[in-house]
């Protein structure tokens, strides 16, 4: 098992106050790999330095085991990280289609748009109906699964998702957490940022329990399940 | 693809037609054409920042300025040159002044959001217009006067005519290019949401720059024809907050969201001034006033966007 992603000592935070402070995780290629924590502990700082959208103020990150820290958005891209954003950020006022096309902005995705287009609608029924839709028009779950699919059409390598399942009805985050297997089935590897802690480690390989900007618990996700710091601070057991 | 073969045929012909015009209309009607033209081009100049970024800049009479100014003093120094290399010369001038411009100021500036760019570039043009008029080599309050460089035996309104005509033919063609292009996308996203953009790997400083500078440019290449018609400028009739003011009226009674907007907004203001107006100078301001509310209210996408809309 060869780690694809691995950040040591990460450092990040925003002006003066750092909320992320010698922070240690991997995750092996191939897995699903869950960051989970209260509000504040430093999840979406991490997968946004990851990202290259935050610069870290210290530590590494190494990406198929390079030293990519401190590249920018383009650049990580490029190489095969694809961060779906918290909050979606999905245009709404551009159609699905066109949503998705922007999805392939970088170079290498933008070679294989057509083809990854019909693979797109093949996994999104509902989007390839709704295809000339403006994104703001669809329901939060449709949006969430947009945002998904426009990620997907950069033919990331590792996918990082910020809280997917935020705001979305009970039915339809059992609908998404089943895709995010199927796209782990399918070769990508998943890292999922989640408040959603029983279903989130119900899927995981491997979970990163993070409290004040670093990791205080990791293990397998049925492990960290059963253990007592888990149950009682996010499962109120 | 046969599509676009169509866009271009027709685009062509069009231009065609527009080119013989002047050999049948009078010298008035070459001259509303040309104006017609030069604010079209100018307005699209804006609007490839503003209708590709939604970054508005209140500011681009700077690049007016510059090119007219550029070109000027270039013409003086290559005065004993034939009239078709000092066309070139100025244009090149007034182009290559305003992008290097545009370039200098295009990083601190674009790090500014919405409001406080349009702010900003405002200011950008105050600080040049005062600049200039203090230095004596642009000639100060007196101004500087430019040759008439319009070939012997054809008329001179209609040699700048055809000028003007294929500048916006040129700016239009550029703008089209880049509306298909990977940075005509990335522009989109960045007007869409900035931040998206970046996620998705939209490099969104780089793309900003080079519209920024390939707006500035060409405003400056336009603002050297526009010097060379008036034949004499000032600071005040080149860095004039009014000529940044129709760039932005144009394009919103044309309409944002198209190429065509911007041109279809200069032809009516531009068209309504000269022809309709021309004999009610004093009430010319408040109809002005009257059909920019009357557009926001009936067509806030402009008239190309109330066409698009009845024919959903």
């Amino acid at each position: 098992m060869t780690a694809l992603l691995s950040v040591e000592g990460l450092a990040a935070g925003y002006g003066g106050a750092l909320a992320v402070r010698g922070l240690d995780f991997a995750v092996a290629e191939g897995s699903i790999a869950v960051l989970v924590g209260a509000n504040g502990a430093g999840k979406t700082t991490t997968v946004q330095v990851i990202a290259g959208a935050l610069r870290p103020s210290g530590g590494t990150v190494r990406f198929a085991g390079e030293a990519v820290t401190g590249r920018d958005c383009p650049v990580m891209v490029e190489r095969g990280v694809t961060l779906v954003p918290e909050g979606r950020l999905i245009f709404s006022r551009m159609t699905v289609e066109e949503n998705l096309k922007m999805g392939a902005i970088n170079r290498r995705a933008a070679r294989n748009l057509g083809r990854n287009l019909e693979r797109v609608f093949t996994l999104f029924p509902r989007l390839a109906q709704r295809r000339h839709q403006f994104g703001g028009s669809m329901s939060g779950g449709e949006q969430q699964m947009l945002a998904i699919a426009r990620g997907l059409m950069a033919e990331p390598r590792l996918m990082i998702l910020d809280e997917p399942s935020l705001g979305l009805a009970p039915k339809i985050v059992a609908e998404m957490f089943g895709l995010i297997r199927q796209l782990n089935v399918e070769g990508i590897t998943i890292l999922l940022v989640e408040q959603n802690v029983r279903q989130s480690l119900q899927l995981a390989d491997q979970a990163f329990v993070i409290e004040k900007g670093r990791v205080v618990l990791s293990g397998d996700g049925p492990t960290l399940l059963d253990e007592p710091f888990v149950r009682t601070a996010f499962l109120g057991l | 693809m046969a599509r676009t073969l169509l866009v271009v045929v027709l685009a062509l012909l069009l231009f065609a037609a527009l080119a013989t015009l002047p050999l049948f209309l009078k010298a008035f009607y070459i001259r509303v054409g040309l104006s017609i033209f030069l604010s079209a081009g100018f307005a699209v100049c804006w609007w490839l920042l503003a209708g590709f970024t939604a970054y508005y800049s209140f500011g681009h009479t700077a690049f007016v300025g510059v090119g007219a100014f550029a070109a000027a003093l270039t013409l003086r120094a290559v005065a004993a040159a034939a009239p078709g290399l000092q066309l070139a010369a100025g244009l090149l001038a007034g182009l290559v002044t305003a992008a290097v411009i545009a370039a200098a100021i295009a990083w601190p500036i674009l790090r500014l959001r919405g409001h406080y760019f349009t702010i900003a570039m405002l200011a950008v043009a105050l600080v040049l217009g005062e600049a200039v008029s203090a230095f004596p080599v642009f000639g100060g309050s007196a101004g500087l006067s430019l040759p008439n460089i319009a070939p012997s035996g054809m008329r001179v309104e209609a040699f700048f005519y055809w000028l003007a005509l294929a500048l916006l033919a040129i700016v239009m063609a550029i703008a089209w290019i880049i509306s298909r292009s990977r940075l005509g996308y990335g522009l989109a996203a960045i007007r869409e949401d900035e931040d998206a953009a970046q996620m998705l790997g939209v490099p969104t400083t780089r793309f900003k720059v080079v519209a920024f500078v390939l707006s500035g440019g060409l405003t400056g290449a336009l603002g050297a024809v526009y010097a060379l018609n008036l034949g004499y400028i000032t600071t005040d009739s080149v860095f004039r907050g009014s000529l940044s003011l129709e760039m932005i009226v144009n394009s919103l009674v044309g309409g944002m969201g198209s190429l065509l907007g911007p041109v279809i907004g200069a032809a009516i203001m531009t068209g309504v001034t000269k022809l309709v107006l021309a004999d009610l100078l004093e009430y010319h301001l408040a109809i002005t006033g009257l059909l920019i509310v009357a557009v926001v209210l009936v067509a806030p996408d402009g008239v190309a966007g109330l066409w698009r809309r009845t024919r959903r």
